[in-house]
């Protein structure tokens, strides 16, 4: 793994050159967004005008106005779309072949939601599923997998439909280093699903036993459920709960684990968008190190929580 | 008599129930607890034979501690023992143990045996596993002790003549337990 100094050098010396022509484009693209909804904005005020003067030419002009903004906000996402492939294919491709050029990339694939709805980490049945940026590698011993996700809840409320999201950010699987056949979850405190009533109807609804353990700052943060208290236990020891807690001190108190089918799961929500290029301001060495420092959390993941630390029946 | 004072009555027998049944479960998990210890205990047990076996021929000047662990091991796993007996037994058998471990860093052709490497790991594993049940022992037990001493249960126990339990210690090594790296 390279450290941000070395990025920097990177930056300079093997991404500046290929940003250049892009950076062209994005100026280009931009364009057409800024006349876009210049021209939208200019269509409505026409509107208003038009109908406080009760002038037709106006309302024609404003109509004509309004379908030119139309034309142009489609080619405007047409080419957005295309630039942000192209970019992730040459300038994000790049950036995670620097950190490990063994990892495998792909922008349009995401965690299946077959594993999705596995980790359990999210019971609710997602109405939209979407989600990119699939990368998968190996870090010295661990195998693992992460990609964008966005799942959502459609909310129906007499006529009007609004969707909700479930979980937003970036998903993570990676395989642990102890043997395990029961099921154990690490939920924030956060977490959407931890509520009254599923405090209440855990046990019954999903077959697991709430785990109390001794760490004050611990119980604090999470909230643990597993089918096993003794394996629960064997898989968070004391040191092992430390590192959670540094965890999710690093990427958000909205955090979640989950310990099923002899994998890791976790979950770092995200508001924003992962690998996205700027289509307003420059993609400069700011944005770019925002993206290689995104990659390095997984890295951090597997080295926080030492899942390369294995127990020796698991190499 | 009106329905309402039966209903009255009925909760007022039926509570006393509730509590003293909330108990019985915090007094069977103390149970069960400790059986975990006891099925963790048995699968550490089971290693040495294996252990003492595979490094006898190597460990030519522990053949005493070798011997000892052994015969250790063959008294702890009487059925007829007390827990105090047991529990004094467990130790010397860990102390034991330890000096064999220790003893390891001695015979550096031991580690590249694939088969004491399997078998350390195995250990390694019972290790934390036995720790996980001593604390989840020690949760189980927490919760009885909260159970029987506050009110109103702590009448109910009482009456029952539910007593506290002990907790285990945890040795320090355990609290921080945790996979041994051996490259």
């Amino acid at each position: 793994m390279s450290s941000a100094n070395n990025f920097n050098l990177f930056y300079e010396n093997e991404l500046k050159h290929l940003l250049t022509p892009l950076e062209e484009d994005r100026r280009k693209i931009k364009k057409y967004g800024i006349a876009g909804f210049f021209f939208l904005g200019a269509a409505i005020l026409l509107f208003i005008i038009s109908a406080a003067s009760h002038n037709s030419g106006t309302a024609v002009i404003a109509f004509i106005l309004i379908l030119s903004a139309l034309i142009l906000l489609i080619v405007f996402g047409n080419k957005k779309k295309s630039f942000a492939a192209g970019f992730k294919e040459t300038i994000v491709r790049k950036i995670i072949h620097f950190i490990d050029p063994s990892l495998t990339y792909n922008p349009h694939l995401s965690i299946s939601k077959t594993d999705y709805l596995n980790s359990g980490l999210f019971v609710e049945q997602p109405d939209r599923y979407s989600g990119d940026d699939y990368i998968e590698g190996t870090h010295e011993k661990t195998f693992f997998c992460f990609s964008e996700l966005h799942t959502e809840r459609k909310v129906s409320s007499g006529k009007s439909t609004h969707w909700e999201t479930i979980f937003r950010g970036l998903f993570f699987i990676a395989d642990f280093n102890k043997n395990f056949s029961g099921r154990t979850y690490v939920w924030s405190e956060r977490n959407p699903q931890i509520n009254f009533l599923t405090k209440l109807f855990s046990s019954f609804a999903w077959n697991l036993e709430k785990v109390k353990l001794e760490s004050v700052e611990f119980e604090k943060r999470f909230i643990v459920y597993s089918s096993d208290q003794v394996e629960a236990r064997y898989i968070l020891t004391p040191s092992f709960m430390e590192r959670i807690v540094r965890l999710q001190q690093l990427m958000g108190e909205g955090t979640s684990l989950s310990f099923v089918n002899t994998n890791i799961h976790v979950a770092v929500p995200i508001k924003d968008e992962l690998f996205e290029p700027a289509i307003f301001s420059a993609n400069d060495n700011n944005r770019l190190g925002d993206f290689y420092n995104t990659i390095n959390i997984v890295f951090d993941i597997i080295d926080e929580l030492k899942l390369n630390q294995r127990l020796w029946n698991k190499e | 008599m009106s329905p309402l004072i039966i209903i009255l009555l009925l909760v007022i027998f039926l509570i006393p129930v509730f509590i003293y049944n909330n108990l019985i479960r915090k007094k069977n998990a103390v149970d069960n607890a400790f059986f975990s210890i006891d099925v963790m205990l048995k699968k550490r047990y089971d290693l040495i034979p294996q252990l003492v076996e595979t490094v006898k021929g190597y460990m030519q000047h522990e053949k005493g501690l070798l011997t000892s662990v052994t015969e250790l091991r063959q008294k702890v796993m009487q059925d007829n023992l007390s827990a105090n007996e047991r529990v004094k037994l467990d130790n010397q058998i860990n102390t034991v143990l330890q000096q064999i471990f220790v003893s390891f860093e001695n015979y550096p052709q031991l580690k590249s045996s694939e088969n004491f490497l399997r078998l350390q790991g195995a250990i390694n594993e019972a290790e934390e596993q036995l720790a996980a049940s001593r604390r989840f022992y020690n949760a189980a037990v927490n919760d009885y002790h909260n159970a029987i001493e506050t009110f109103p249960s702590s009448l109910i126990a009482s009456a029952a003549g539910m007593r506290r339990k002990e907790y285990f210690n945890i040795p320090d090594s355990e609290k921080s337990a945790s996979a041994i790296n051996i490259n």
